[in-house]
């Protein structure tokens, strides 16, 4: 085995080169790129459709109502209009500019509250993880205790004594939950990390802690940082999108989940109005798609074990 | 090893009852804390549903004396608690005099049932899936077939629920849209009964199995790989052991237990889905009757849900934890 | 190995030398049955049980194969004790492991013949070589501490090694009877019969292994290393074990291990590897007495004594790329007797005398004078 070992080392050790080489290199992992590409795709239209649509559609009877998507009837037998491309729903919302102006809210949501949950997370992750003794018996209790509470009840009891929220708000609430899962994942990393040899042999030489904490063991947590970070992103927005089907959420311009909530109140199902509910869940599950993808890929590029077993 | 980490079982235990601790607090705290006077506000806005609901004086009168707000706040607090603990959760506002306990002692078993059995299903499923992924001797079919099935890993079951909803029961109507059985029945012990909640619990718990199985399929199949490089498994190899008894006694059977931590942190997540997959089926479980809360502005209802599933996810949580010593000899409940 | 047809005298270093390489003819292909010892009145007591044929093993990287294992051909006899030695990384490791057909990839066996007792292993069918494990060949592991399933009782890590093998045991009270023999072979006490890998020392899960190991009474056990997790005192226990299990089950043992003093001890015959080649195989007193390849005397030279201190001998830095070996001698590099014949041949195993063969051109006839001048200076530093 020690032979075996130290062969695959030497077969290991060349990743370093193999950056070099354009077909050993881990970035060039297909679920990353293509989870990535699709989120990309998805800011494009954004972005297109912010500089040539008319956004004002979004608001309620600026248009025509429930009319359906172009070349698609509706159950009044009215055909598509090429004005309102992706159809109306029915307070007159133009659906296209409800994607453009709904869609970045929503994931929106989900990046505040990831970017603070994520702070908080390695901050106590590597407080537990370093101090230890009773700081990291609290700070897991609190964690466990945390992540055992289905956050979006708690969230629900919030918003029905607050019903009306903006966007940041709903963001920083869900925050409060959103810390839990890093700072588990970052303690445990933390703690395996201290334990290896190149942390030990820093320690023995003197290193002060917070040099070895930000030049040893942050670059090598960084890979499964950015995955952590993605996959509380996906969490974050799906606490968002769970608050909005309730009607919790930005009513005037509604977000992605507080149409389809409009269109479960207006029963669009029973009225065949696909395109109301239909569009809007279409991209929230590619967007969560798309946002797998990034983790899985992300996954591998930090676990040479994963690469390997495809 | 620090202060509270002398034992498993009291560790596990500590966490249960700090759970149910925070979160009575939380809602103890949450509609103290929004501007103004938020039990007066309250107790005003249904004040005003006056017309709408019968005996309003009456529920208002059950409220004040229920939160006693001309006492000091600790008071309150545990007066509150003890009710709290008693599950004397108050009444409802819609349906007065029902008490909440009463509406979640209904509501609760059917969202158990739904949340275990497709629990069971993709945990279940989703394990063997990662397994056959992993396994050297998979059939090529199969390792093409599970990766394609795992599509819609991560869709958000409520979302995914619309789906199934649009097209099995309104394109194509096989199953029923709506509720946990046919309706005009009566809950009774019978096979047509039981053949009714399965036929109406179906989409439902397929909303939740197919989103979430791929999460378990991969998790299994990062554990297999490790496996797959530790010492014992050359040895396995080694000693000429039949490929399938080393694949679920070697393999499954410790790629298994990180899976079974992995289940234990995510019934939150879980109760989170279930909670709107039960609205988007109107599936007369807890999340349904937290619809109807939120619907009729029911605070009480709300707040007693809320906190029960809150209980509840705890308690299943605390199962998980107490049973996983039995399967991994290395943890033992009496500590050491 | 199979040269043995034409015992020379006795006579190294000088003496004359048979320079036939195993490119020319291997086991297999030689006149009369590969089994059978010398026909000199030994009777049967040099029977080939283990013959190993120009194996060769490959690690592939992205930037090309890694040989870690180059063209490996010895035998092993009934009841005999062989010695791999050679520093980390030599491929002695991966010799057993391709004995075994335990390469994992990015390994994989190249060419070469394993014949165990006749059978042909790299020809086994995929449920014959599972059948043929552990009753033919077995494995006693380098890290035991890991090598146990966590999640399994003692009793039943050992017990499904017999019944994969000899099918489902009805009667319990036997096989707990044999389970406690195993035990009593290797010292270890019946309580651990019902315990779990966690809750033993080092020494007791290395004693399972070993007890696991013979279970099956294999033609040939393989231990990789078997001591050198544990410390010192518990080492020589847990070889002494090995020694005396190996008697009286009557196996055939190959003992990997850098430890010389150790191994000294225990084994009858050394192979001693270098960089993936076998570089001289010899009974033990030879190695140690009069070791002939420079490569082994570097390696006894390294061998600490108490009674003078003497410096580091062996080089470390001037190793080649193991997937772009040097031409000729894969030591020439690093071999202080060097000169350019070994630049432009391979050293074939030339045959020095009985089961000791040696690796170098210094012993081949034509270069007799180089090697009365190397042996000069070697005296004479």
């Amino acid at each position: 085995m020690a032979e075996q070992s130290k062969d695959a080392a030497v077969a290991g050790g060349t990743k370093k080169a193999g950056l070099l080489n354009r077909f050993d290199n881990p970035w060039l992992n297909w679920k990353f790129l293509s989870g990535a590409s699709i989120m990309g795709f998805i800011f494009f239209l954004i972005f297109l459709g912010n500089q040539f649509w008319d956004t004002e559609l979004a608001l309620a009877g600026s248009s025509p109502l429930n009319m359906p998507p172009l070349g698609f009837t509706n159950w009044r037998d009215q055909e598509g209009i090429p004005e309102h491309p992706l159809g109306t729903e029915n307070s007159g919302r133009d659906m296209l500019a409800l994607l453009i102006v709904g869609t970045p809210r929503t994931i929106g949501v989900g990046f505040i509250a990831a970017t603070v949950g994520m702070g908080v997370g390695i901050f106590l992750g590597f407080l537990a993880g370093f101090v230890g003794g009773l700081v990291d018996d609290v700070i897991r209790l609190a964690t466990d205790v945390t992540i055992t509470i289905p956050s979006l009840l708690v969230l629900i009891v919030i918003q029905s004594v607050l019903p009306y929220i903006d966007l940041v708000t709903m963001a920083l609430l869900i925050s409060m939950f959103a810390w839990a899962t890093p700072t588990r994942y970052i303690r445990a990393q933390v703690l395996s990390m201290r334990e290896s040899g190149y942390v030990q042999m820093a320690r023995l030489s003197g290193v002060p802690t917070r040099d070895i904490m930000y030049r040893e063991i942050m670059p090598n947590l960084l890979p499964y940082l950015a995955a952590s970070y993605i996959g509380n992103m996906t969490g974050a927005i799906l606490s968002a999108v769970g608050l909005e089907l309730l009607g919790f959420g930005p009513q005037r311009i509604p977000s992605l989940g507080v149409s389809i909530f409009f269109s479960i109140e207006a029963a669009a199902l029973l009225r065949n109005m696909w395109w109301w509910w239909g569009i809007p869940t279409v991209i929230l599950a590619i967007v969560f798609i798309a946002l797998l993808l990034i983790n899985l890929g992300l996954d591998e590029i930090a676990n040479p074990r994963l690469r390997k077993a495809n | 090893m620090g202060v509270f980490s002398f034992n498993y079982l009291l560790r596990r235990l500590l966490v249960f009852f700090l759970t149910i601790w925070v979160a009575a607090t939380l809602i103890f705290i949450i509609p103290r804390l929004a501007p103004g006077d938020p039990i007066g506000a309250m107790i005003a806005r249904m004040s005003r549903q006056e017309g709408f609901v019968e005996n309003a004086d009456l529920i208002i009168e059950a409220w004040r004396k229920r939160f006693g707000l001309d006492d000091p706040l600790y008071v309150q607090y545990f007066r509150f608690i003890g009710n709290t603990l008693r599950l004397d959760l108050g009444y409802s506002l819609a349906n007065f005099p029902a008490k909440v306990s009463e509406l979640v002692g209904r509501a609760l078993p059917w969202t158990i049932g739904l949340v275990g059995i497709a629990t069971a299903i993709f945990f279940t499923v989703g394990n063997l899936c990662g397994a056959l992924l992993a396994w050297r001797r998979t059939p090529r079919l199969l390792k093409i077939m599970i990766p394609i099935s795992m599509t819609f890993t991560s869709v958000p079951p409520a979302l995914f629920s619309l789906l199934l909803v649009y097209i099995f029961g309104f394109l194509l109507p096989i199953f029923p849209q709506v509720g946990a059985y046919g309706r005009g029945m009566v809950p009774e012990f019978t096979l047509e009964f039981f053949g009714s909640v399965l036929y109406h619990g179906f989409l439902p718990a397929m909303s939740i199995v197919l989103v979430t199985f791929g999460f378990w399929a991969l998790g299994m199949r990062g554990m297999m790989v490790t496996i797959e490089g530790e010492d014992y498994m050359i040895l396995a190899q080694a000693k000429g052991l039949k490929p399938f008894y080393v694949l679920y006694r070697y393999m499954i059977r410790n790629a298994i237990l990180p899976q079974m931590t992995a289940l234990a942190v995510s019934i939150g997540t879980l109760v989170n889905g279930s909670v709107l997959v039960e609205i988007m089926f109107t599936y007369n479980g807890m999340g349904s009757l937290i619809y109807s809360g939120i619907a009729n502005q029911d605070f009480g209802l709300i707040q007693g849900t809320s906190f029960i599933l809150i209980v509840t996810s705890a308690l299943a949580v605390l199962i998980i934890d107490l049973t996983y010593p039995l399967i991994d000899p290395r943890i033992s409940l009496e500590g050491r | 190995m199979a040269e043995r047809k034409n015992p020379h005298p006795k006579s190294l270093p000088g003496g004359s030398v048979s320079t036939r390489s195993h490119k020319e003819g291997g086991t297999s292909t030689l006149p009369f049955p590969p089994r059978g010892g010398k026909g000199l009145g030994d009777g049967g007591a040099d029977r080939v049980v283990l013959s190993v044929d120009k194996l060769r093993i490959h690690y592939a990287t992205p930037q090309g194969d890694v040989i870690a294992v180059s063209d490996i051909s010895f035998d092993l006899y009934e009841g005999e004790t062989l010695g791999l030695v050679g520093e980390s990384g030599c491929g002695k490791s991966t010799t057993a492991y391709g004995i075994l057909q335990l390469v994992q990839p990015p390994g994989y066996i190249v060419n070469g013949s394993i014949e165990v007792d006749g059978t042909e292993v790299l020809n086994l069918t995929e449920e014959e070589l599972r059948k043929f494990r552990w009753t033919g060949l077995s494995l006693i592991p380098q890290g035991a501490m890991n090598s146990l399933n966590p999640t399994m009782r003692v009793k039943d890590q050992i017990i499904d090694v017999i019944e994969s093998h000899e099918g489902k045991q009805n009667d319990k009270e036997a096989l707990r009877k044999r389970i406690f023999e195993l035990f009593q072979n290797v010292g270890l006490p019946n309580r651990i019969y019902n315990m779990y890998p966690h809750e033993l020392s080092g020494g007791m899960k290395q004693r399972v292994c070993i007890a696991m190991g013979v279970a099956l009474h294999p033609t040939v056990v393989i231990a990789d290393e078997a001591t050198s997790a544990l410390d010192v005192v518990v080492q020589r226990i847990v070889a002494q074990t090995l020694v005396k299990v190996k008697d009286e089950i009557g196996v055939s043992l190959i003992v990997i291990g850098h430890d010389m003093g150790l191994l000294a001890q225990i084994v009858d015959r050394i192979a001693v590897m270098y960089a993936g080649k076998m570089v001289e195989i010899a009974p033990v007193e030879n190695v140690y007495a009069n070791p002939l390849h420079p490569y082994t005397q570097l390696l006894i030279d390294s061998i600490p004594s108490i009674k003078e201190r003497k410096p580091l001998k062996i080089t470390e830095g001037i190793t080649h790329d193991p997937r772009n070996p040097p031409s000729g001698c894969i030591f020439r590099l690093r071999c202080p007797f060097a000169w350019e014949h070994c630049a432009e041949v391979e050293p074939p195993p030339i045959y020095v005398e009985d089961k000791h063969e040696v690796a170098c051109h210094l012993y081949a006839e034509q270069f007799e004078e180089r090697r009365t001048d190397a042996l000069a200076t070697l005296a004479n530093p």
